[in-house]
């Protein structure tokens, strides 16, 4: 993904581990994992954790992690809200992150169980999901 | 006024003027609901158990909402995550599959607003006095079974997370401006090294972050 785009090795478990405060690979991921714990979850202060996030990356960039935040607390909704299945290209291409990250076990992946892989262009990518 | 902050201005607007198939006082009672699934008993002790089936009791209609409508606010707004198909059916088949995508739509732009806003360490915004007119009552031609759970713009080349809210075109739009402004930015999106203060890798590392929370699949 844009790890990889920009020279970057993300751990990826770490990522989605609500456990791990640690950089990931990302500059400034502790403090941003931090910080979107806070937000989320409240297990740490969020005041707190944004004056962190300041000092790491700036005001600019606390306010878009913040719409970050935001927004997919939005996306998770309508995409869980109204059960759409994984874009099959994507679905095809992400067996095995799905399999290492455990991402098969959430509730959700139900509405993918008879993705098929279909003919013509599909999305396979983060980037191509937005058109 | 930054982009992020005009987008939320327009957004609020809009949930509380008319809508696709509910008028703004209804859409601004959704807001209300929805605001309230943070704190409301029962969906914490559902959001709590194994399984949100196990816990007993139910939602009331509200003098704007019925039941059922109350139960898809406070569902999709305190435990998106583990929804179930069945659970999806049994409500679009009291409040039509229209206003259960409004509604879902509705949740998802007061979650987003109201995150937007505690993670800034912001008072909530108080939605302002509902607009009077008719919802548009506009289904769009082009819509069809195309495997969710409601029925979705067919087009081929469309990405599923970019048509989920495709049924209800005012909510829709609303919606997509949150979704533009908020991260995906236009034709930016498909530079993986876009030239904002927040790069692109530390952008997919919050929202990677943020759906595990959510225990979102997709």
């Amino acid at each position: 993904m844009s790890g990889d785009a920009n020279g970057l090795t993300v751990d990826l478990k770490g990522a989605v581990d609500r456990n791990v405060i640690d950089d990931v690979g990302v500059p400034a991921g502790a403090e941003l994992l931090a910080f979107t714990n806070a937000v989320q979850i409240g297990d740490r202060d969020v005041d707190k954790t944004r004056a962190a996030l300041v000092a790491a990356v700036g005001e600019e960039a606390t306010i878009e992690a913040a719409a970050t935040v935001a927004i997919f607390n939005g996306l998770v909704r309508v995409a869980d809200g109204t059960g759409i299945k994984l874009d099959a290209g994507v679905f095809a291409a992400s067996i095995e992150e799905r399999d290492y990250l455990d991402l098969n076990a959430f509730t959700g992946a139900a509405n993918s169980a008879d993705v098929q892989r279909i003919e013509g262009r599909a999305p396979s990518a983060v980037n191509e999901l937005f058109g | 006024m930054n982009e992020i902050e005009q987008a939320q201005l327009d957004a609020t607007a809009a949930l509380t003027s008319p809508g696709d198939w509910m008028s703004g006082r209804r859409r601004r009672a959704a807001w209300t609901e929805a605001r309230d699934a943070r704190t409301n008993e029962l969906d914490r002790a559902r959001a709590a158990a194994l399984s949100p089936t196990s816990v007993e009791g139910s939602h009331a209609a509200t003098k704007e909402l019925s039941a059922a409508e109350v139960e898809v606010v406070h569902r999709v707004a305190s435990d998106p995550g583990r929804l179930t198909r069945s659970w999806a059916d049994e409500l679009i088949a009291i409040v039509g599959e229209e206003v259960y995508t409004e509604l879902v739509g509705v949740t998802a732009i007061v979650s987003t607003i109201d995150t937007f806003q505690r993670a800034m360490g912001r008072a909530e915004a108080v939605p302002p006095a509902p607009h009077d007119g008719e919802p548009a009552r506009d289904r769009p031609a082009d819509v069809g079974d195309v495997g969710a759970w409601v029925s979705q713009s067919t087009g081929p080349t469309k990405a599923n997370v970019s048509r989920t809210l495709s049924l209800v075109p005012v909510t829709n739009r609303a919606w997509r401006s949150l979704v533009d402004s908020h991260y995906s930015r236009g034709a930016e999106f498909m530079n993986m090294s876009w030239d904002f203060p927040l790069s692109r890798p530390q952008a997919e590392l919050v929202a990677t972050r943020t759906t595990a929370l959510a225990e979102c699949f997709y």
